[in-house]
């Protein structure tokens, strides 16, 4: 079941000479449940792929339907309210609320809808993640690698139809770079949740199940791990 | 998001929280002072006008029987109905009529008087007293600019106060752009975050709206009571009392509310508005950054005087500009109003000192002014002349007319500048042979004549006139230091008054029975340059012959010449001349004489230039006050932005430690700051008021010398060093906190935390 779709999704930042095209005419669809590891070098513009399908930026062309809702057309609060409730957006910076403990951030998405969390998941993710023990503390109290565990639990805590990783490993040492991945295969595979990472470490993107490879702007490679390839260099 | 954000931050980022504290007790502090003292101010005008006009709302005056009052009485909306015996008379009735509800008072007197079966023309209304309950009357023509005055210099404070405390808000929140980016990226709406900030602010504003409210209405209570103390002293000032009711003080917190919350409300509104991404990535310091590399600002002045730190401390300050705003402009008002006011009053009293008190110093102790009374019909000169303190007593009025003059009667001087035609705009009339020019005519009381004959040296007769032999050369001269040129020729005997309504036909004059028609010559006792001690100026005014005569002479001539002015003077002279005492009695003395005869108003010369001075000081306190009220917005704001300091510029300053900058340097780089805060708008302050001041100088023809020796240094100095000394010692507070910076740890980066 395709869970993300992309139609001619186009972005152009400046105008006159000082434009430049960050995103050219993508075209994409990601199942239910894929694990898609989006890389390529920087200033590609795979962050810029990520911000729109987080509804975190708008396209200047083309239509982004998520979960069968164009986001694309939404205004800032509707698109606010998408982002709480169906996406969930991890960063390199973890982007933590200093002053809150551990369990607000990671409940904060529920708490801007005044909703009461499920117990049972939010100790489970939390279980899972291995910070059940932290979770009084304040962000400047934990490692790195504890703040992204902490920042993969907010984004899970609303069950979003879709994860949005940005090089979530790239302020991190191999040994938490390498548990931060295999938990977001875990949340994958035992909460059957769509996740998009973007990355530049091909070591990091080969534990997906399909990565794309974007060069100026444009999809320049699609392939399936375990199969071949749903499109080649050249074809974009 | 105030349980599960907001609460939390504010714990941990305390000065952020004094900085908005600060700013809501000083909006509500000055909004609550200046609303309870206009709430005074409107309910002594209550009371002033009720005392001058009555206790009235309508009045209908006619034919009415006592079934007509009862019918008044009876009326709905009518509080009472009272006759009033001082205005009825046997024919027509006049009843005073209050209201309860006064918004309906027109449509209820017609109502009232139809019943009655009268017209509107019996109606009357106290429009003053309804102009104060905001009730205009249709018909009323008089602009009543007085409640709309109070709510307008109400709503210019608001918004002053907006605008002042505005940046108080927006640095704070601005603090928080990275922060406010996270939330949107995990989906908070723009509403939620709006409401977020203003919510914030409205809990943290409570308790200093509330203190801030309790001090104003004392500052306003002080007020009322300096002003009652500085009243009780001047003839005829009313004392009033101070008034607080619960529905002002709503009103109060209701404006410094809004005022808060508007400047919460406009920042994070535009914080709101931000993108994730933007909030994310465009910190303040960012953007600050930016903009110093964009327009490429260089400080050659600071570069030049200090060196290498004042080129720091002055970009640093060009990247705090923004939070800074706020002090400057507090600041550059605060020093321009007070350097302004003390220029102006120094101005001022340098002017009255010529015009008024240095020139007539010496020709008067008290004064009495009678209304609509002629000089012949007034009967208590002799007994006023007996008074035991008195020494010298003159009784006078002035007349205007005109004199025809013989083109070769005008003196050689004159002459040579054209005859007097040449400086009157609109000449009267030029017959060729003789001229028609405006005269003062001073009527002199036949006693105070004669003496003022003996003071020139002139025998003393009472059928002439004196005439004072001066004229204006306004060429070469200012009426600040005016040079007299002679206006008739030595010699003159007879002088030809005319009645100024009368057409200035050469053959009305020469035609038989002139005198009837309004002509009348008489004889020219003197010429003089000497003028007699009266509290007058002479000779400025279109450039009229002064003359003098005695009321002997004017009784035969008035009926031809007429027009004598509405005042009648009378100058005293004490015996003893620089004791208030003599001077309040003499003046107590002369009431009791004219006073139950006519409608008198008196001065002393003594009491008057007390009263001026402290008219003077109580204008100064209060423009004063407000200039320390500036000074002290833009101090709270030079310690919020200090206090905040480790929070703001620890990285700022662990770059320069680990370049190796001293704790000597960062100092210097302090001081630099501190001075570059307050010299700026100290200096363009400076620069406006000498601009203002030369033009005020200019403009009233005083010699700037004469300024110079009186310039008000003292008082700036003062006023430049208090406040330079408060920024001085915020500054020193935060930066003694800053020289204690832990340079690892201030090195680390905010991001990873």
């Amino acid at each position: 079941m395709e869970i993300l779709r992309c139609e001619g999704v186009s972005k152009v930042y400046g105008s006159g000479d000082n434009q430049v095209v960050a995103l050219n005419r993508i075209d994409l669809s990601v199942a239910q449940g894929e694990f898609v590891a989006i890389i390529g070098a920087s200033g590609s513009g795979k962050s810029t792929l990520l911000h729109i399908l987080g509804s975190v930026d708008k396209p200047s062309e083309g239509k982004v339907i998520i979960a069968g809702e164009d986001i694309s057309a939404f205004n800032r609060t509707k698109a606010a309210v998408f982002r709480r409730r169906k996406v969930g957006l991890v960063y390199q910076f973890y982007n933590l609320i200093p002053t809150l403990t551990i369990r607000k951030n990671i409940l904060m998405p529920l708490l801007l809808d005044k909703k009461k969390p499920n117990r049972e998941y939010f100790d489970q993710v939390v279980a899972s993640l291995g910070i059940d023990g932290k979770l009084e503390c304040y962000p400047n109290q934990l490692s790195g690698g504890q703040q992204q565990r902490a920042a993969i639990a907010r984004s899970l805590v609303y069950r979003p139809a879709l994860l949005l990783a940005d090089e979530p490993t790239g302020n991190l040492d191999q040994k938490n770079s390498r548990e931060i991945i295999d938990l977001l295969k875990l949340s994958n595979r035992s909460l059957k949740q769509t996740i998009l990472l973007i990355t530049h470490d091909e070591k990091v993107a080969l534990e997906a199940d399909r990565i794309l490879t974007i060069e100026d702007g444009k999809i320049i490679r699609d392939e399936k791990r375990g199969g071949k390839a749903l499109l080649k260099e050249g074809q974009s | 998001m105030w349980k599960n954000y907001s609460a939390d931050y504010i714990r941990q980022n305390r000065a952020s929280g004094y900085s908005i504290m600060i700013a809501a007790f000083i909006a509500a502090l000055f909004l609550s002072f200046l609303c309870s003292l206009f709430y005074n101010f409107w309910l002594d005008n209550i009371a002033g006008t009720k005392l001058e006009d009555g206790d009235w709302h309508g009045r209908i005056a006619g034919e009415m029987d006592e079934d007509a009052i009862s019918m008044i009485e009876s009326f709905a909306n009518v509080e009472k109905a009272a006759v009033n015996t001082d205005l009825s008379n046997g024919e027509q009735v006049v009843v005073d009529i209050c209201f309860y509800n006064k918004k309906t008072v027109y449509q209820d007197m017609l109502q009232i008087v139809n019943m009655l079966g009268l017209t509107e023309e019996v109606c009357d209304y106290n429009y003053q007293l309804l102009s104060l309950y905001f009730v205009r009357i249709p018909g009323d023509q008089m602009p009543r600019l007085l409640m709309p005055a109070y709510l307008a210099v109400v709503i210019l404070v608001c918004i002053s106060l907006v605008l002042v405390i505005y940046n108080s808000f927006a640095v704070s929140q601005n603090n928080r752009i990275h922060q406010f980016g996270i939330f949107s990226s995990i989906g908070a709406a723009p509403g939620q975050i709006l409401a977020c900030l203003v919510q914030e602010a409205f809990l943290l504003s409570i308790l200093p709206i509330l203190a801030g409210m309790f001090l104003g209405v004392v500052f306003s209570f002080g007020t009322v009571r300096a002003i009652n103390a500085f009243t009780e002293t001047l003839a005829g000032g009313r004392q009033s009392s101070f008034s607080c009711s619960p529905v002002i003080l709503i009103i109060i917190f209701l404006l410094s509310m809004l005022t808060v919350l508007i400047s919460a409300w406009l920042p994070g509104r535009k914080l709101s508005r931000l993108t994730p991404l933007e909030a994310i990535r465009g910190t303040g310091e960012q953007q600050g950054k930016k903009s110093v590399f964009r327009r490429k600002k260089h400080f050659r002045i600071l570069s030049l005087l200090f060196g290498m730190e004042g080129e720091l401390a002055g970009n640093a300050l060009w990247a705090q500009r923004k939070a800074l705003r706020t002090t400057s402009l507090s600041l550059s008002l605060a020093f321009l109003g007070f350097m302004m006011m003390q220029c102006f009053w120094t101005l001022s009293g340098i002017s009255t000192f010529h015009t008024y008190f240095e020139k007539y110093q010496d020709v008067w102790d008290v004064m009495a002014t009678i209304k609509d009374v002629k000089i012949g019909e007034f009967d208590l000169a002799d007994g006023l002349k007996n008074l035991n303190d008195a020494d010298s007593c003159v009784v006078y009025q002035r007349a205007e007319a005109d004199v025809r003059l013989p083109v070769e009667a005008q003196s050689r001087e004159l002459s040579a500048l054209g005859g007097p035609m040449a400086f009157i705009k609109d000449p009267a009339c030029d017959e060729g042979e003789n001229l028609v020019v405006k005269t003062s005519i001073f009527i002199m009381d036949d006693k105070g004549f004669e003496e003022y004959c003996r003071q020139i040296g002139v025998n003393p007769r009472l059928d002439g006139s004196i005439i004072w032999n001066c004229f204006w050369d306004s060429v070469h001269s200012n009426f600040r230091y005016p040079e007299y040129i002679p206006y008739v020729e030595e010699g003159m005997d007879t002088v030809v008054l005319q009645n100024s309504e009368v057409k200035y036909l050469q053959e009305a004059y020469q035609s038989e029975g002139a005198e009837q028609e309004g002509f009348a010559e008489i004889p020219v006792l003197a010429l003089s340059q000497e003028c007699p001690m009266l509290r007058e100026e002479f000779g400025k005014s279109e450039y009229a012959l002064v003359q003098f005569i005695p009321l002997s002479l004017w009784r035969q001539i008035s009926g031809q010449i007429g027009g004598e002015g509405k005042e009648l003077k009378i100058r005293i002279l004490a015996k003893t001349r620089e004791s208030l005492e003599t001077l309040n009695m003499l003046e107590e003395e002369i009431v009791e004489m004219i006073g139950p005869d006519y409608d008198v108003e008196s001065e002393n010369r003594i009491q008057e230039k007390i009263d001026n001075d402290k008219m003077i000081e109580g204008y100064e306190l209060v423009l004063g006050a407000f200039c320390v009220l500036f000074a002290v917005i833009g101090i709270a704001h030079v310690f919020s932005n200090t206090m905040g300091f480790l929070r703001q510029r620890k990285r700022e300053f662990a770059r320069y430690m680990s370049i190796g900058l001293t704790p000597k340097e960062m100092g210097k780089m302090f001081c630099i700051e501190a001075l570059v805060l307050a010299g700026r708008p100290m200096l363009y302050s400076l620069f406006f008021t000498i601009l203002a001041t030369a033009f005020m100088i200019k403009a009233s023809y005083l010699n700037p010398m004469e300024f110079v020796r009186e310039a008000p240094v003292g008082a700036i100095s003062a006023f430049i060093l208090t406040v330079f000394a408060f920024v001085a010692f915020a500054y020193y507070l935060g930066g003694r906190r800053m020289l204690k910076l832990n340079l690892a740890e201030a090195l680390r980066d905010d991001t990873l935390i």
